[in-house]
């Protein structure tokens, strides 16, 4: 429980996770519980906690000055598809980020290439979240990943050389995942079992390798049923946490956890990152009630993109009978032009201190830029005031009636978002087929304001103007790429 | 040149009106160049002096904080765009364009343009807006013009509109309202608008009209027919003027406020303003350079590590993300930014150390290396104040 005078393991530098409370007695049930997620050099992260997702190694519309300064965000989540695109000019070029310089304020060359603030956990993983599908299978030894110019294959080996070089803090291996199918489906059982397999495969061939050990693993848990990858979760159990080989899990579907408590209770001792990409708090809580410790949130970046300024604390505020409230303002409403009160009343982050709806209105009507990054300030620092609400109420053992309290006060979704979202890049989405044609475009048109959809506000809404000239220097490559 | 080498007196003199105090504190032995301090209602500022451009009240991508940081004092709103949106209903329920965008310091607005039907209108908007300087609406023509029937008729114009301004401005006591000298590339003409400006006492006086394709010859005449004949214990504002280039020689000619949207603008393009030119951070040779945007430079990104405040940004991660993820562009914002203002800031310092002609070889060979290439307009410019860029 207590971080500091625990007697140290041999590698006295490794990760260290103390769950310091639980909903049920056993740290190993499938139960809400509080925990603590040390890295050496890293702010030590309270768990049930969320973690950034970063874009190109950047927290989509937030530099790292205000990251220090706004934000209480202590781990982010990068993908290495961001950095490892071939050059077209230079072919023969390697990713810069594996020769990036480290310095004491850059530790590794993943700090030192994004300019990432050195407190910050950092986890990287093979593919962006959510990843954007793949047209190409895996293969026995590799998986197909999306960069800015194109899908290309990432081997296992490759990797593992990449993870070893770029330290990070926390690598989660590959695992064999059907990014081609639609969101939803799961896949055959034929090829839920080959998923397993492979995992099972690269996981071994992951742990073997004496580059490992510049690193925490997360070990994938594939979203498929248990029954189906028993035999890839328990080597993980009975192979790799005695040997300490094993730090954390990456979830997919935290539905699996009541499976691992039954069958492999000592998995529930390491700590569960989920990657399952909530799309609401009800979500979260769910999860979180299920035994996830940590989060990474690509909902954050969405809901700050759509114009939305989450509005929602746990424990919710008592109002016993009224309707549910919305989870998020959509300060694209023109009802907000004049209204001076902060984004949320009880929120302390800077957007709420220092701006007021009207002025985020505004941003959001002209397309400036800075009305996404005052999102992301407010966004995020309601997302941690959220995490530490139900990190009291576990301790407080208030935590499954407060769930249910929230459940009760909150809309079930978040609002769509009538604001228009700023410019789609190639590496964030494949356009599909005939859907250009369908009028299904990502990006409005720049130079055919006239004839962009009316009736379509949600995609569409009409601007005005030349602004989107000014705004194409930061918006000049939207053509498909990639192919 | 050392005959009229002499430290200037410390005759520190200043010049104030209802909402303004202009303080002469430094004065070029060679050239026309002024360092002064300029009191608005929202704070001093120290000149010569560059204002970034917040044409929509936002600093591109940058928040009011990030912009106070670099150490900027003063800029721009644009009065057409604020009028459209929020609009001026929004403004006036808000209480003005500080508290709309957050912004404690001073803000600077046009005129609005042709776009703005009447100088009455003009002034409506920018008494709700609260800038702490407004200037006049002016009858713009291009300088190259070359009806000078209508450039006369443009010019007496802008004379007629200034007393309408002036009597349409609500707040003299605490909002300024800047003149704007018109006349072409018709050196005679400016200097009769000069004098009906003048005559009309306003608390600062702008030269308008240029940075519309005319030649650098050209413009460089104009600010400098221009200054001859202006007060000295007054500011003068070169509207939309933000070259480097361009700002050293106006300051050198006596000018000591600019504003441009081009360093923002050049920003999300992914250009970096660099004391050896323009870096178009976009270009392949940058991808694995690991050095700061600029060596040397005391900005966020680019102070070395383990300077307070220090971003480490390297050229690397720009070219990653230009045109991809906004933090780039953000980033080349604030480098940008902090470009032009150490600019004038070193500008100044060299002024009242009476070290500025120095600066201004210094500046130029940064430039042009080989101390040769320098365009003829600075050299001819340079040379009319005093400062003979070729030879020695």
């Amino acid at each position: 429980m207590t971080v500091d005078t625990e007697p140290q393991e041999p590698e006295s530098t490794a990760m260290r996770f103390e769950v310091v409370s639980s909903a049920l007695k056993e740290s190993t049930a499938a139960a809400a519980r509080v925990g603590r997620l040390a890295l050496p050099g890293r702010r030590p992260i309270d768990t049930p906690n969320f973690i950034a997702v970063t874009s190109r190694g950047t927290l989509p519309h937030v530099t790292p000055d205000n990251i220090s300064k706004h934000l209480q965000v202590s781990g982010a989540y990068f993908s290495l598809e961001d950095f490892v695109e071939k050059s077209q000019q230079n072919l023969s070029r390697p990713p810069p980020i594996f020769s990036a310089p480290t310095s004491t304020n850059h530790p590794t060359p993943l700090y030192s290439f994004t300019g990432t603030p050195s407190h910050i956990t950092t986890i990287l993983a093979a593919r962006r979240l959510p990843a954007v599908p793949s047209p190409i299978g895996n293969s026995t030894k590799s998986i197909s990943v999306f960069t800015n110019t194109g899908f290309q294959n990432l081997s296992t080996t490759d990797y593992l050389s990449a993870a070893s070089t770029l330290e990070p803090d926390i690598t989660i291996p590959l695992a064999d995942l059907t990014n081609n199918s639609p969101p939803g489906t799961s896949p055959t059982s034929k090829r839920a079992l080959r998923m397993a397999e492979r995992t099972d495969e690269w996981i071994a061939d992951w742990f073997s390798s004496p580059l490992s050990t510049s690193t925490s693993t997360f070990a994938p848990v594939l979203p498929i049923p248990y029954p189906i990858q028993w035999e890839y979760l328990s080597r993980l159990a009975e192979d790799y946490i005695p040997s300490s080989q094993l730090s954390g899990l990456a979830v997919h579907d935290p539905d699996i956890i009541p499976d691992l408590a039954t069958h492999q209770p000592s998995l529930l001792s390491l700590p569960l990152l989920s990657l399952s990409n909530p799309s609401n708090p009800h979500l979260i809580l769910r999860h979180i009630a299920l035994g996830t410790d940590l989060f990474a949130l690509p909902l954050i970046n969405a809901v700050s993109d759509a114009g939305l300024a989450l509005n929602f604390t746990f424990p919710a505020p008592p109002s016993p009978g009224a309707p549910p409230l919305p989870l998020a303002v959509d300060l694209s409403l023109p009802s907000f032009s004049t209204s001076v009160t902060p984004l949320s009343e009880s929120c302390t982050c800077y957007a709420c201190k220092s701006h007021h709806k009207s002025y985020i209105h505004h941003l959001l009507q002209a397309r400036e830029m800075l009305g996404w990054t005052l999102l992301q300030i407010h966004n995020h620092a309601t997302m941690s005031a959220f995490f530490g609400g139900i990190q009291r109420s576990i301790k407080d053992a208030t935590f499954e009636d407060e769930r249910l309290s929230f459940s009760r006060a909150y809309d079930s979704e978040m609002p769509a978002g009538v604001g228009e979202r700023p410019r789609m890049r190639g590496y964030q989405y494949k356009s599909q087929g005939g859907e250009e044609n369908a009028g299904k475009k990502k990006n409005k048109p720049a130079w055919q304001k006239e004839l962009a959809v009316e009736d379509d506000k949600v995609e569409v809404p009409g601007t005005d103007g030349g602004r989107e000239l000014q705004e194409k220097g930061v918006g000049e490559v939207v053509k498909g790429s990639g192919r | 040149m050392w005959a009229t080498a002499r430290r200037m007196a410390s005759t520190t003199r200043s010049a104030s009106s209802a909402a303004l105090t202009f303080e002469l504190v430094g004065k070029c032995s060679t050239t026309r160049a002024r360092a002064s301090i300029l009191t608005l209602p929202h704070g001093q500022v120290n000149l010569p002096i560059f204002m970034p451009v917040a044409t929509q009240a936002s600093l591109k991508g940058l928040t009011p904080e990030q912009l106070e940081a670099t150490g900027c004092r003063l800029c721009l709103n644009n009065t057409y765009h604020l009028g459209l949106k929020p609009g001026q209903e929004v403004l006036d329920a808000v209480g003005g364009a500080h508290k709309f965008q957050g912004w404690n310091h001073n803000l600077l607005t046009d005129s609005g343009g042709p776009m703005l039907l009447t100088p009455e209108h003009s002034m409506s908007l920018q008494n709700s807006i609260g800038s702490d300087i407004m200037m006049q609406l002016d009858d713009v023509l291009v300088t190259t013009h070359p009806d000078k029937a209508r450039m006369r008729e443009a010019m007496e114009r802008s004379v007629r509109w200034l007393d309408r301004c002036i009597a349409a401005h609500k707040y003299p006591e605490r909002q300024n309202l800047f003149c704007i000298i018109q006349g072409g590339l018709d050196l005679e003409m400016r200097r009769e608008c000069c004098r009906e400006m003048v005559a009309r006492d306003t608390p600062g006086i702008a030269i308008g009209g240029l940075s519309g394709g005319e030649a650098k010859d050209d413009f460089c005449k104009v600010v400098a027919t221009c200054t001859e004949q202006l007060p000295e214990l007054k500011p003068r504002y070169v509207m939309g003027i933000g070259y480097p280039e361009d700002l050293v020689v106006s300051v050198a000619l006596g000018a000591d406020m600019f504003d441009c949207v081009w360093p923002t603008r050049t920003a999300r393009f992914g250009n970096a303003i660099t004391k050896h030119g323009v870096l178009n951070m976009k270009r392949e040779m940058y991808a694995a350079d690991f050095g700061p945007i600029e060596e040397g430079c005391g900005c966020q990104c680019c102070r070395p590590v383990g300077q307070e405040g220090s971003l480490g940004i390297t050229r690397a991660f720009i070219h990653h993300n230009a045109a991809k993820e906004t933090v780039a562009a953000h980033l080349l914002t604030l480098h940008n930014v902090w470009y032009q203002l150490d600019l004038m800031r070193q500008a100044r310092e060299a002024i009242i150390a009476d070290q500025f002609p120095a600066f201004v070889k210094k500046f130029f060979v940064g430039l042009y290396p080989d101390g040769q290439s320098y365009p003829s307009w600075a050299v001819n410019a340079l040379r009319g104040v005093g400062i003979e860029l070729l030879g020695r």
